[in-house]
């Protein structure tokens, strides 16, 4: 019984390696215009690869509610597919979400479903791809958000000072009233789409000089339970260029019904998309990377080194705050990230998600400059073999995913 | 922490519960434009569920290690409120003559809860030891705001000047972690333009020599404004001078810069036969205790022995500056100090609007050329 049982948990493990981090090639159309959430362009040409997204826990938020809802979030698998025409890259997303949460109306506790996409702004060197989560110092990303809002509206209103009192601030009955209320909802956003670009949790921040060229289009089909998204870009900009034909992207999905926005999402591991004609194996290699060691010796010399600081999900020793939680780290980082963080934990540190909310656990210093120093000293005393394995375990960390 | 901290301090005892403060603070900031629930000013009734209702039951600050807590977010019908209105248009348009006209005005909504929908209730049996007593409330404008802490994405500032904290709307994202990691529940989201909204302590007025239109309009005068390191200011005096001001709730560990004077003289309590029971406290010192931490018996001490020094020698500083006489001793903006700011930043200093409270620690009332002091 007991060689049936490990048999079955090495086949689930072979078919989460196949799974784990996917190229997708781009299907070359003739043109992206007019492209939208169910076009026939879409029906007739896309190829949609198996994308396993996973609850980002690296960071613990504040919200008390939605921490206990996403206490045992499980992974999701989404569809992800590429087009391009030469000129612009389309990025489809298809992804199941029982729940079509808008945000709408006069509430202050509800959220919208979402998703965003994300480009490595430069992907040249594939070992030192920016942090998954939202880039890092010196690795920025460009970041595309949609989000479910029926209405949203400019907190200046464009300066139309005017429009921003209520109908009965207003001296209008009746029609005129009507024609006011009209002329109010007028200013309103109907697309919650922002560009941003980020070198890390903070530091995110939405271009608004007119500088990015995209759009987006997200729709809920009632019938299937799932939401499509799209995001269209040209192929080349300042903020993300594809290496020898391909990008390292990632995506992430958020589920209103579960309270999530922000760090409360699902996040893929870095994917590479392929350019027609292209090849970059470097790219490929990896974020395809599947290190095989020995997983059980892995754990072992985790909880020898890595536990007193950072949790996962066989440990739970650490302070909360001591050092990021690894729960999900097989989910969503690559082989060479997480081997580059045992190694040379100050090439990319997490900053925690405000420096204020937990003075007593940084798991890093800032100097003057804004440097951050990593309070984890490099563990390269280790042999090859260690490191090896700890990896093969981390890579097996990630929450079951939904069926 | 800020270089300077522009503070107020309200005086419990004089507080009547008239809402003034609440009414000039919501139309000079929130009738319009998704803020019409928030209340950046409001008056509660304590003991009683507050605003929003049981504000201190839903976490956020700090522990003692100083840690962030987690927290709630309100919801707007059941815990704050939504403000409703009444149909003037059907009124103003139904024909009175011809049609079925409408018989008198209705509100469009039943609502279930609002600010102050436990007003003057209080707790206690009437007429034995029944007590109330009003607690007005702004943003703290804390000098470790659990607001600023909680945000992910950077967008709550302390300003460097005055320490008022403010959202900066091009940053946030309406995530509403402030709402949680604030324990007074003083940061509100606007479901209109999907960001989060304070108190911002009149900083517009402030600047141009106006107090906060709450203090201002204030008629018991319980309200005082000033720099604390300002060592001629009524604010520094009754904070650090006396000690008889005191912050709310500072267990949460966000050292709010809105003091309180707590109440001091309660009625005795009656017993069973209506009878006065000598040397009693309508008001329990626990209470008080709690919401003031236990600073406040001796503030409550110093406040009665300066009453006591005041009858018999006629002199006190304390119970002058407590009378409230004059509004240009309770103000003290430091309209210079605004104006050096300004031209270090190489902004137009903004022009003087009102010249009773330009006073300051770097602003001497010789040092404003047309300086008068109104009638």
């Amino acid at each position: 019984m007991r060689r049936v049982v490990q048999f079955a948990a090495v086949l689930s493990l072979a078919a989460s390696a196949v799974m784990a981090g996917t190229v997708i090639d781009a299907v070359k159309v003739k043109s992206l215009k007019g492209l939208k959430c169910g076009t026939k362009l879409i029906k007739k040409n896309a190829k949609f690869y198996k994308v396993e997204v996973y609850p980002q826990t690296t960071l613990h938020m504040n919200d008390k509610k939605a921490n206990e809802i996403n206490k045992n979030a499980k992974g999701k698998v989404i569809e992800v597919a590429a087009l391009t025409d030469g000129k612009q890259i389309a990025i489809l997303m298809r992804w199941p979400d029982k729940s079509k949460d808008i945000f709408s109306g006069y509430k202050s506790d509800i959220y919208p479903d979402g998703y965003a996409v994300q480009f490595a702004s430069d992907a040249s060197d594939p070992q030192k791809l920016p942090y998954i989560g939202m880039g890092s110092d010196g690795r920025p990303v460009a970041i595309y958000l949609r989000k479910a809002y029926d209405i949203v509206y400019e907190p200046n209103g464009y300066g139309d000072v005017a429009h921003q009192v209520n109908p009965h601030n207003t001296n209008y009955f009746g029609k005129e009233l009507k024609k006011f209320e009209k002329e109010v909802k007028k200013e309103g956003l109907k697309t919650y789409q922002r560009a941003f670009v980020s070198e890390g949790f903070r530091s995110m921040t939405e271009i608004k000089d007119n500088s990015i060229n995209y759009r987006t289009d997200m729709h809920y089909v009632n019938k299937k339970g799932m939401w499509g998204g799209m995001v269209v870009r040209p192929l080349d900009d300042e903020y993300a260029k594809p290496v020898k034909g391909e990008y390292a992207i990632a995506v992430a999905v958020w589920d209103g019904k579960e309270l999530q926005r922000d760090g409360l999402k699902r996040l893929s591991s870095w994917l590479a998309v392929r350019l027609p004609g292209a090849s970059n194996k470097a790219l490929e290699k990896v974020v395809t990377e599947k290190v095989t060691g020995d997983v059980a010796n892995g754990k072992k010399q985790f909880e020898a080194n890595c536990a007193s600081c950072h949790n996962n999900r066989d440990f739970h020793n650490a302070p909360l705050y001591m050092a990021p939680d690894l729960s999900n780290i097989g989910g969503q980082a690559t082989a060479a990230y997480i081997k580059e963080s045992i190694l040379n934990p100050n090439a990319v540190v997490v900053p925690g998600y405000n420096r204020n909310a937990h003075p007593n656990f940084s798991w890093y210093s800032v100097d003057k400059k804004g440097h951050r120093t990593s309070t984890m000293p490099p563990f390269n005393f280790l042999d090859e073999k260690t490191i090896n394995d700890i990896v093969a375990y981390l890579q097996t960390q990630k929450a079951e995913v939904e069926k | 922490m800020s270089k300077r901290q522009l503070a107020m301090v309200m005086d419990l005892n004089k507080c009547i519960g008239c809402q003034t403060c609440t009414v000039a603070c919501k139309t000079q900031w929130t009738n319009r434009n998704g803020r019409e629930y928030m209340y950046w000013n409001n008056v509660e009734t304590y003991p009683g569920s507050g605003y929003p209702k049981n504000w201190m039951e839903l976490g956020g600050g700090f522990d003692a290690a100083g840690d962030l807590q987690p927290g709630i977010i309100p919801n707007i019908e059941a815990d704050y409120g939504v403000p409703w209105d009444y149909n003037y248009d059907s009124l103003a348009e139904q024909n009175l003559i011809d049609g079925k006209p409408e018989a008198g005005w209705h509100p469009d909504q039943s609502p279930t809860w609002g600010p102050n929908w436990d007003e003057d209730e209080g707790t206690g049996t009437f007429p034995m030891d029944n007590y109330f007593f009003y607690l007005p409330r702004i943003c703290n404008h804390c000098s470790n705001p659990g607001c600023l802490s909680a945000c992910p994405r950077d967008a709550i500032f302390k300003r460097e000047e005055d320490g008022v904290v403010l959202v900066d709307l091009d940053r946030c994202q309406g995530y509403r972690f402030c709402i949680a990691g604030c324990p007074y529940k003083k940061i509100y989201f606007n479901p209109k333009i999907s960001k989060s909204e304070k108190c911002i302590l009149c900083f517009p007025r402030v600047e141009q020599g106006l107090p906060p239109a709450c203090a201002q309009s204030c008629v018991g005068r319980i309200r005082f404004v000033g720099f604390l390191d300002d060592e001629e200011s009524q604010v520094h005096k009754l904070v650090h001078k006396y000690k008889v001001a005191l912050p709310l709730r500072p267990d949460y560990g966000t050292q709010p810069n809105v003091y309180y004077v707590p109440p001091v003289d309660t009625p005795p309590k009656f017993d069973e036969n209506g009878k006065v029971i000598e040397g009693s406290d309508r008001i329990p010192m626990e209470e008080l205790e709690k919401l003031f931490g236990p600073a406040v018996h001796d503030a409550i001490k110093t406040i009665r022995a300066e009453r006591e020094k005041r009858k018999k020698t006629g002199k006190s500083e304390l119970m002058d500056i407590l009378i409230a006489y004059q509004h240009k001793d309770m103000f003290r903006l430091d309209h210079n100090y605004y104006a050096d700011v300004a031209k270090k930043k190489g902004m137009q200093p903004l022009p003087l609007v009102d010249e009773r409270y330009v006073a300051g620690k770097y602003t001497k009332p010789s040092s404003i050329s047309h300086f008068k002091v109104h009638a």
